[in-house]
């Protein structure tokens, strides 16, 4: 399966606990080619940043002890945690301005806590982190690991296209000129993939019942045992005990669900290979 | 029905933790108290040594939690979340966070001392708890060091290195306390290390014993890791500890380490005077997923299919729930607790067959759980009224990667979350079946404790602390905690007044019937 990747390629790793924001934009070394119409790299002064070593090496003594068991003692993510070399948060970060509200809040609906560190000790983290990401970019050296969307090419297109619109059933919601029309510009490698399988960024519609008998409809905006919340379509909040009223959750989603225990692998990369031909 | 009628009978005529008044005033934490815990203490990580987290309080009901209120709360001011059981022994609490270990007096939840270790190498992911022996406290350090503290006033006594941080070790475990000796486990699966269980002594901190789960690093072909992540339990008549191992290394790669593994992923029975093997089981043979078995082995006295047995069971991180006979290691049940598509089914020694087809690859793999499991360190509880084993679950779906490029040291190869959820499932011990299960929504880092009035403590994803009807799993109090629960509860009876301990973040919150 020849696949066309454009030199300036935009490696997208998913990150497991990674926020919706972490979305890596990795430039790979000239290894194929330019296509003419490739686009021009997005540099930022951080990405052709060095720093002195000895601010790394304390950044990477703090990552040590506070970060690597989540992302990997390399940066490159570790058990439970999203690969950093890979993440655009960090390639768009200038001296810690978007690193540093990460560590100092925490990502609490993703599971990481937040790390009370002085100006000093975040400018290690800084740097060090950065150098990782150059790194990274810079070197293929052996022993990295990460998934390259060269890795995900072993499905067949047709093969995919059978599935799509046979035993998968995804053509009952979807569609490659339709809803997926240039899903595969928008979205490469792994990213793609993790979101063909579960799209996690869909959001749920919620119909709300009051004891008047009203109905309140909106985009699901909170729900646990105790409290429903969405947004009306003016925007605004509104939440309920869930005491207090009866919900209807609306979540199209839940039938990739459905999908997890019937899928075998040749199906999952068969669609992948179908997917990444809606450009 | 009947057959769990007798079950139960026979559960609750073989209770080794009977309760009693206890001495008022002990000197710390001796052999007897650990062994017959008084309900004002809570001795040791799991409670007692079955490590069924299971108390026989009945203050607070299922009729009178609707009115449970807060005592107090203590806040350490500190950013990590706490993941520490705290000990309860003469009035005072003992708990931790990595570097750091509180006292607390448990009426008024101020501070007695704080004992804080310098901050050095090693990783700060977690630390789970102290363990007690008369007045000495021993904790494990980020930096893999085991410091003996005096518990009166949180002084050094001594300190010794448990293993060399430089190679990628590192601790975090409670200790476990058995006769004279003081138990300690190890951590890290980013190198390739041999993994081990110590005994120590607690005067001294001299090593007493040791048992490897795995050969040497750099055997040819053999495997390393078997870390001791997690506090074992400890049978008294048969003199046995029963402890979890962890993933082997390379992690997600096995094809330097052909074979089963021993004894990564197992659960194994060790002499507690002498650390000798006497048997072994493993819940993952040739594990690529890092799905380690350190999860409470607990032991439970009853009948199984009409016979009775001393029995030991584990909700592994692999997806499957054990029942072994421990006095000889046998499989009594093998199922799974939620969705697993990696193994081709189980063999004659009650052992899941891994899948080839299943092991990462380098185009993925699509793996039901997760790596982070179908549970993990947060602690279950086996219900000795209603028979039932009680876990916070997380049934899931990941993509595993390891291609020639990612090496064979460490985590060889990389994983991804796909889905997941979380759910707290009552298991009917003798079958497998799911009694009942109530649904968190999303993945909980709380534990569970059950209690003999009828009760699940345990909390979900969202930072509610709950309480369940046991026998329903209805919810009958919640408490909204404002952060994580990365712990496990506890519970205890101090001046006549029954307390529950949960923490959320950095504080730790005393739980209690209003008084009159």
């Amino acid at each position: 399966m020849n696949l066309r990747v454009p030199l300036q390629g935009i490696n997208f790793t998913v990150l497991l606990l990674g926020s919706i924001g972490l979305l890596a934009q990795a430039a790979p070394p000239a290894q194929a080619p330019a296509p003419a119409q490739s686009a021009a790299p997005q540099q930022s002064a951080a990405t052709t940043k060095t720093y002195p070593p000895e601010l790394v090496q304390k950044g990477q003594a703090l990552f040590r002890q506070d970060c690597s068991f989540c992302h990997g003692r390399d940066a490159g993510g570790g058990e439970t945690g999203p690969d950093l070399t890979r993440s655009r948060l960090v390639r768009a970060d200038i001296d810690g301005d978007k690193i540093g509200p990460v560590v100092r809040n925490g990502r609490p609906d993703k599971g990481m806590p937040p790390f009370d560190r002085s100006d000093d000790q975040m400018a290690s983290l800084v740097a060090f982190i950065h150098t990782q990401q150059n790194n990274m970019r810079n070197n293929r050296g052996g022993g990295r690991k990460g998934v390259d969307p060269s890795d995900l090419q072993t499905g067949n297109a047709e093969a995919g296209k059978q599935y799509f619109e046979g035993k998968g059933g995804c053509s009952s919601c979807h569609s490659p000129t339709g809803d997926l029309a240039g899903i595969a510009s928008k979205y490469k490698g792994l990213e793609l993939e993790q979101m063909m399988l579960y799209p996690r960024r869909a959001k749920s519609k919620v119909t709300v019942t009051l004891a008047t008998g009203e109905n309140v409809s909106g985009t699901l905006a909170y729900v646990d045992e105790f409290t429903i919340a969405l947004t009306d379509s003016t925007e605004q909040y509104r939440s309920w005990r869930t005491r207090d009223v009866q919900y209807k959750i609306d979540s199209p989603v839940n039938a990739h669900k459905e999908l997890f225990p019937k899928y075998t692998d040749a199906d999952v990369h068969n669609l992948m290979a179908y997917l990444q031909t809606f450009h | 029905m009947n057959v769990l009628k007798n079950a139960l009978l026979t559960v609750i005529a073989g209770l080794t933790v009977p309760v009693f008044a206890g001495p008022l005033w002990a000197q710390g934490a001796d052999s007897q108290l650990l062994l017959h815990p008084p309900k004002n203490s809570w001795p040791s990580y799991h409670g007692d040594y079955s490590g069924r987290r299971h108390s026989a309080l009945t203050q607070i009901t299922p009729q009178n939690v609707k009115n449970l209120s807060l005592a107090w709360a203590f806040q350490t001011n500190q950013t990590i979340p706490l993941k520490s059981s705290p000990l309860l022994v003469d009035g005072i609490l003992y708990f931790t966070a990595p570097d750091n270990v509180w006292a607390l007096d448990a009426r008024s939840g101020h501070q007695i001392w704080h004992f804080n270790y310098p901050r050095g190498q090693g990783e700060h992911i977690g630390q789970r708890g102290v363990a007690m022996y008369k007045d000495s406290l021993f904790f494990l350090t980020p930096d893999a060091h085991l410091i003996s503290i005096n518990s009166k006033d949180g002084m050094t006594r001594w300190k010794v290195q448990i293993a060399d941080v430089s190679k990628g070790y590192w601790t975090s475990m409670a200790p476990l306390v058995v006769g004279n000796h003081v138990l300690v486990g190890v951590s890290g699966d980013f190198d390739n290390l041999s993994g081990f269980l110590r005994a120590v002594d607690p005067e001294t901190g001299d090593t007493q014993w040791q048992w490897d789960s795995s050969p040497p690093a750099g055997t040819p072909n053999q495997t390393t890791g078997g870390m001791t992540w997690m506090t074992g339990t400890y049978d008294p008549e048969l003199n046995l500890v029963y402890w979890g191992t962890g993933n082997p290394t390379p992690v997600l790669n096995g094809s330097t380490r052909p074979g089963d593994n021993l004894y990564t992923c197992s659960i194994v029975a060790l002499n507690a005077d002498t650390g000798k093997l006497v048997w072994s089981f493993q819940p993952s043979p040739h594990d690529t997923h890092d799905w380690d078995a350190v999860e409470t082995p607990v032991l439970v006295d009853g009948d199984f299919h009409g016979k009775p047995y001393k029995m030991l069971m584990q909700t592994s991180r692999n997806g499957y729930f054990f029942v072994l006979d421990r006095t000889n290691g046998k499989s009594l049940l093998t199922v799974p607790f939620g969705p697993v598509n990696w193994s081709l089914g189980i063999d004659k020694k009650g052992q899941p067959i891994p899948n080839p087809a299943k092991e990462p690859a380098p185009d993925g793999r699509l793996i039901a759980p997760d790596e982070g499991g179908m549970t993990n360190y947060r602690a279950p509880s086996f219900d000795t009224k209603t028979g039932l084993f009680v876990v916070s679950a997380h049934p899931s779906w990941s993509l595993y990667f390891a291609k020639p490029a990612d090496g064979t040291y460490g985590w060889a190869g990389a994983d991804y979350d796909v889905w997941g959820t979380g759910v707290i499932e009552a298991i009917d011990y003798q079958t497998g079946k799911i009694r009942w299960a109530h649904d968190l929504g999303d993945e909980s880092g709380a534990g569970v404790l059950t209690t003999d009035s009828g009760l699940v403590f345990t909390g979900d994803a969202k930072g509610n602390f709950l309480a369940l009807d046991s026998t329903n799993g209805k919810t009958l109090w919640h408490a909204g905690s404002g952060s994580h629960i990365t712990s496990s509860p506890t519970t205890y009876e101090l001046d006549g007044r029954q307390y529950v301990l949960t923490s959320s973040g950095g504080v730790m919150f005393a739980w209690a019937l209003p008084e009159d």
